[in-house]
């Protein structure tokens, strides 16, 4: 309830003065401001296995829940001088800390020193797969939600940095190019306690091509973690402290589980296509890291077809942990590690990622402004396979979940 | 014999509407004749067309929910107005472009091509006068118009072509 006050009181304090449309229209080509929405309701999860759709979310272990999808974001577009630009966005949502660092999703400077290129400095979205950018306006994108087994573990809304695009049309269609740097970091819910998190540097690129009706797109990303703390933190630090005389493979577990000072490499590889009635987007991604609970594969393929103003789709997804280390009991020599091997044998279980879901659901642009849609996933999760969902027991078996949502997404 | 009648009778009675071509046009003082199909994409798309010298265009749009609106998207990309909307919404939220500014009418969109000259517009060729310039048409078929700016399948076949203007 404290976190749904939170969130309407971030709606209110947003929302622009005027009751009506006409207020947008400040008179002045300089300056545009315009915004999004989701109202959305979603019913899900179990009683000791949540949903969680992102991170910075609470989780929901069943019942319906209005703050899973419900988003604000309001942006502020103005051209100070002749090619340069400054634009803040501020998004309220579900988050852990509901504060003004994180309220404000962009705030950055834009210049285009040629009708190509364009550099920009600030805080800015993160930008690693296809609607890493833009997953909060539900209005742009097919789906209630992105992709829980894609975007999920990218819990990162914005860095703080510059890049650099540059794009020209080509002969087979429309290309560009962004190389982008800085820092990053986010503040999440991993069920037994908030995880801060900061990242740098945090660098990378991103390429694309598309003619009018499909688009590749290439990214590669690599950041290191500077600074965590996390509820596991008491559990790691005492694996470090193992002699190895006693354990010699604590010191391997602890550097799967400390996740600072762990390099991480994204890669991934997107497709859609959209032509008359047909719209199909497809990303995979290797996600390459010593830690535990990020090192994975994850992919999708979502299939829509339009009939007049609805869009009928589905969605197959997967997400799989790279490694899957266990706890050797043979190596402890010492009966007093016991108590530490078990927990550490429950956090690898806990973090290890191994989950499917395939959706159905219906889009309806019932206005030029506003849609309409439903969806069902059902998910598969393995067992000890459960680091997409917040836990209140060990998942010693497989399960399956299936999450209803209808949200209402509009832009003005 | 009374299938026959029926389906005569029918086809008398369908309307006819005679659908003008859409004529995007631009001011005279500019230097730019024509446009190619890619060009306008890019124009009306928030990418950079490529024209020579780095020419600005300004392209306006007509009203949100206008048929010509529908019809002109539909024209050049094959793609329904409800996924230009998205599009724009992704380019508009991503901070790369906004979209075009739009004006109410045909009118309007002469109004405003007559006065700026780095302005690009759309508008039924019915409404064409002197004091502008096509660069690019976009032939419609005379048939009947969409019943929904949602769906106008009919013009799938429709693809465009460039005419001299």
């Amino acid at each position: 309830m404290l976190r749904l006050l939170s969130f309407l009181l971030t709606v209110l304090v947003m929302l622009p003065p005027g009751q009506h449309a006409q207020a947008f229209d400040l008179g002045t080509d300089r300056l545009r401001v315009s915004g999004f929405g989701t109202l959305g309701l979603t019913w899900g999860g179990k009683k000791d296995y949540g949903l969680q759709k992102e991170f910075i979310h609470d989780p929901q272990f069943g019942g319906v829940s209005i703050l899973t999808d419900s988003v604000f974001g309001l942006q502020v577009d103005f051209n100070i001088a002749k090619n340069l630009d400054a634009t803040i966005q501020a998004v309220a949502e579900d988050r852990i800390r509901q504060d003004f660092n994180n309220i404000v999703d962009w705030a950055y400077l834009s210049y285009k020193p040629t009708a190509n290129s364009v550099i920009r400095a600030g805080r800015m979205g993160v930008d690693l797969f296809m609607l890493t950018e833009y997953r909060n306006v539900g209005y742009a994108y097919l789906w209630t939600h992105p992709v829980i087994e894609f975007y999920k573990p990218i819990s990162l809304s914005h860095y703080e940095g510059f890049d650099f695009r540059y794009s020209r049309r080509i002969k087979p269609g429309y290309f560009e190019f962004k190389v982008f740097g800085g820092q990053t970091g986010s503040d999440i819910d991993v069920g037994s306690g908030e995880l801060n998190l900061r990242m740098r540097p945090f660098v990378g690129f991103n390429t694309s091509l598309e003619e009018n009706d499909w688009k590749i797109r290439l990214t590669y990303t690599t950041t290191d973690t500077a600074f965590i703390k996390a509820p596991a933190d008491p559990l790691v630090n005492a694996l470090n402290r193992v002699p190895q005389a006693l354990w010699p493979q604590a010191a391997a577990l602890h550097d799967q589980l400390k996740g600072v000072d762990t390099q991480t490499h994204y890669f991934s590889v997107g497709f859609s296509y959209d032509k008359y009635n047909w719209v199909v987007q497809s990303e995979f991604a290797l996600i390459a890291s010593r830690w535990a609970s990020i090192g994975m594969t994850n992919g999708y393929l979502s299939a829509g077809r339009r009939i007049g103003p609805v869009t009928l789709y589905t969605v197959g997804s997967y997400a799989r942990s790279n490694n899957q280390p266990r706890v050797d009991q043979n190596q402890i020599a010492s009966a007093d590690l016991q108590g530490l091997a078990i927990a550490t044998q429950n956090l690898l279980n806990a973090v290890h990622i191994d989950q499917n879901t395939v959706s159905l659901g219906m889009r309806w642009d019932f206005h030029s402004r506003a849609a309409l849609k439903v969806q069902w996933d059902h998910t598969w999760t393995r067992k000890h396979g459960g680091g997409l969902l917040e836990l209140n027991k060990p998942l010693d078996h497989d399960i399956t979940l299936n999450t209803f949502s209808a949200n209402l997404n509009f832009i003005f | 014999m009374r299938l026959l009648i029926i389906l005569t009778a029918l086809i008398l009675f369908l309307p006819h509407h005679a659908l003008a071509d859409i004529v995007v046009i631009v001011n005279p003082r500019s230097s730019i004749t024509a446009l190619t199909h890619h060009q306008i994409i890019d124009i009306y798309m928030g990418r950079n067309p490529g024209l020579a010298n780095d020419q600005k265009l300004q392209p306006y749009d007509q009203a949100l929910d206008s048929t010509i609106r529908s019809e002109f998207y539909y024209g050049i990309t094959g793609k329904p107005v409800s996924a230009i909307n998205a599009y724009w919404a992704r380019l508009l939220f991503t901070g790369r472009a906004s979209p075009p500014k739009s004006v109410a009418n045909d009118d309007a969109i002469l109004a405003i091509i007559e006065k700026n000259p780095i302005a690009i517009g759309y508008l039924d060729k019915r409404y064409l006068n002197d004091q502008v310039t096509v660069v690019y048409t976009i032939k419609r078929q005379n048939q009947e118009k969409p019943d929904t700016e949602l769906q106008n399948t009919h013009l799938s076949d429709t693809l465009p072509v460039t005419e001299k203007p």
